[in-house]
């Protein structure tokens, strides 16, 4: 703790000495930003997330309109050890007893078998209120079906060594391929039993604010506060229960970033509360790292990586049995919080900016997205 | 920690960085230069010596041993690091940021029984660094955050059954703080590394900390350009 203590006095006197220091400074702290991607894991989709974002913000008056999909590939199968949910359970049906360990008990905790591509469409608008103060609307719009990746991901899997029979391929090898099923299962009951394919259904809007508290100078980094608010929409008719919680949620991120040069890095800490949970958690935290690399004024390379606490809350699961690895083990894993990395382009040229990139998990611990792609385009006024 | 205390120890970091670039910057007096390294690394990393200040002693082994007989191997394990850095020089003083992937697996025995405890650990460590730029040598030192993901495999063995385990586990929030040297050869060059590193994980078979970090040291190669 003396350490810790000592940091304490340092930065009193820093602040003291430097805070004026920085503020007359120019020094650039921020630049085209992190890649504004939020967790595109299956069940955490009807719920707010908060994503990355630049420190810097719209200047008063000025207006940024968007248009983004994030294609995400999850395929989760946590009976695959034990070969109880194949091609053949799948064919048939799946019932809420396949997921049941192998000894016919409904074990405790979540279980899964999800075998999906999401499409999450949005349309954002920005808005500048103040130079230091940005308003942001967005609505999703989300398709749950088989997609496309799953071949090109069992190859790169194949070709890296890592077989798909079994852990660390996910057991896709035991499923068809581009084939859509959404189940989750808690303590033995259906949460979500789904293989019917959903296009384009409106998620719930959410807006933001976002202030940049300093633009930092030569020696302090630039610190912005993002505020996000969920709208609630109680219709939860049909489809639409997959992709609207009916709760309004809320969160904020605190982001520092500081350039050196063509480098800026990005730091993020913040937390999304969960109004209605739905069974799992009620709240999920968020911490990202962005490094940016700027080509010029108008191009940037950012590798990010972000951890987030799991959507999966700890339940009562086991993880011990006295019978080699069990059910309730693999259940009680998927409390576990993950980490993604990410790795994108960004454009920007006049008044149309371009963003594109991919995430990869590479902790998977049943409760992560196994690839995305993301892509941005929009104009600014 | 609550997330509050997650924002305040954020800061604190950024803010001792301002402090350090304050200093160097007041010894600005030559041209500003952009240099990258890239370096790997191999050595020693004691887990169950804490890093000093910020480490807590772990008792998820220290528990199983209670039940199972001392352990037959020490806390050593055998990290390898891959690290990337750049660097703002100004005149003989430099300040920049770091990223490291460290990576170690061990399996550790017990004396009395045949359990077995299997330990294997993947960091993502990132952070601020500061450097001298001296004629033959480069000390620097550096502090950062980012996580570990770990996954524990346990056999335990008792008189009357053997319990199986797998345990999957990540720390969010480590917090680490190093020393060490470059000595340049051309682009080349040879690093060594000190290193602390506060990274316990809640182990739920047992309900007891075990640490991924405590203090390191290395040795490795590195090229700059």
């Amino acid at each position: 703790m003396k350490i810790k203590g000592l940091l304490v006095f340092v930065s009193a006197c820093i602040i003291s000495v430097a805070w004026n220091e920085s503020a007359l400074a120019a020094s650039l702290n921020s630049g085209l930003g992190p890649l504004e991607i939020r967790p595109q894991f299956i069940v955490s989709q009807p719920f707010l997330a908060m994503t990355p974002e630049n420190s810097s913000t719209l200047k008063a008056g000025d207006a940024k309109l968007s248009f983004g999909i994030e294609i995400a590939n999850t395929f989760v199968n946590t009976q695959g050890p034990t070969e109880q949910i194949t091609k053949k359970e799948i064919d048939r049906g799946l019932t809420k007893e396949d997921f049941y360990d192998k000894n016919g008990n409904a074990g405790k905790g979540y279980s899964l078998y999800l075998d999906a591509e999401t499409k999450r469409k949005n349309v954002k608008y920005k808005y500048g209120i103040l130079d230091s103060l940005e308003f942001k609307l967005e609505i999703p719009f989300l398709s749950f079906d088989g997609g496309f990746m799953d071949s090109s991901i069992e190859s790169v899997h194949s070709m890296i060594g890592i077989s798909n029979f079994k852990q660390g391929g996910a057991y896709r090898a035991l499923s068809e391929r581009n084939q859509y099923d959404y189940y989750v299962v808690k303590d033995g009951e259906f949460v979500h039993s789904s293989n019917q394919i959903i296009y384009n259904v409106r998620g719930e809007p959410s807006m933001g604010l976002k202030w940049n508290l300093s633009e930092g100078g030569k020696v302090m980094p630039a610190v912005t506060l993002k505020l996000s608010y969920k709208f609630a929409n109680t219709d939860r008719s049909g489809e639409q229960k997959l992709v609207r919680s009916g709760g309004a949620d809320w969160g904020h991120y605190l982001i520092l970033s500081k350039g050196f040069d063509n480098w800026i890095v990005y730091f993020g800490d913040g937390k999304t509360r969960i109004g209605e949970n739905l069974g799992f958690a009620s709240s999920i935290s968020h911490e990202f790292m962005s490094l940016e690399y700027r080509i010029n004024e108008e191009v940037s390379f950012v590798f990010q990586s972000v951890s987030q606490s799991s959507i999966f809350p700890i339940t009562a699961a086991s993880p011990r049995s006295t019978t080699g690895e069990n059910q309730e083990q693999r259940n009680s894993n998927l409390s576990v919080s993950t980490s993604v990395s990410a790795f994108g382009y960004k454009f920007v040229s006049g008044p149309i900016f371009w963003e594109t990139g991919f995430v990869q998990d590479y902790n998977n611990f049943g409760n992560e997205t196994d690839f995305v792609v993301f892509w941005e385009m929009g104009v600014q006024w | 920690m609550g997330n509050g205390g997650a924002v305040v120890k954020l800061l604190l970091k950024l803010f001792l960085t301002a402090g350090c670039l304050i200093s160097f910057s007041s010894s600005v007096l030559s041209v500003e230069q952009t240099v990258v390294y890239f370096a790997l690394q191999a050595g020693t990393q004691e887990t169950g010596t804490p890093a000093p200040g910020v480490g807590q002693t772990d008792s998820y082994l220290s528990t199983l041993e209670t039940k199972h007989g001392a352990l037959k191997e020490n806390r050593q394990v055998k990290p390898k690091v891959l690290s990337f850095d750049f660097y703002k020089t100004s005149g003989s003083v430099a300040s920049g940021f770091g990223l490291e992937i460290h990576k170690y697996e061990k399996e550790y025995n017990f004396e009395n029984d045949n359990s077995k405890v299997n330990i294997s650990a993947v960091g993502l460590l990132y952070g601020l660094n500061f450097y001298y730029r001296g004629d033959f040598w480069f000390p620097f030192l550096g502090f950062g955050t980012g996580n570990y993901s770990a996954k524990v495999k346990e056999k335990l063995v008792t008189a009357s059954s053997t319990t199986y385990g797998t345990v999957f586990g990540q720390v969010d929030k480590p917090f680490y703080y190093k020393f060490g040297v470059r000595i340049p050869i051309n682009g080349l060059g040879i690093i060594f590394t000190q290193q602390y590193i506060s990274a316990n994980f809640n182990v739920a078979t047992e309900n007891k900390p075990l640490s991924l970090g405590g203090t390191a040291s290395y040795v490795g190669l590195y090229y700059g350009f």
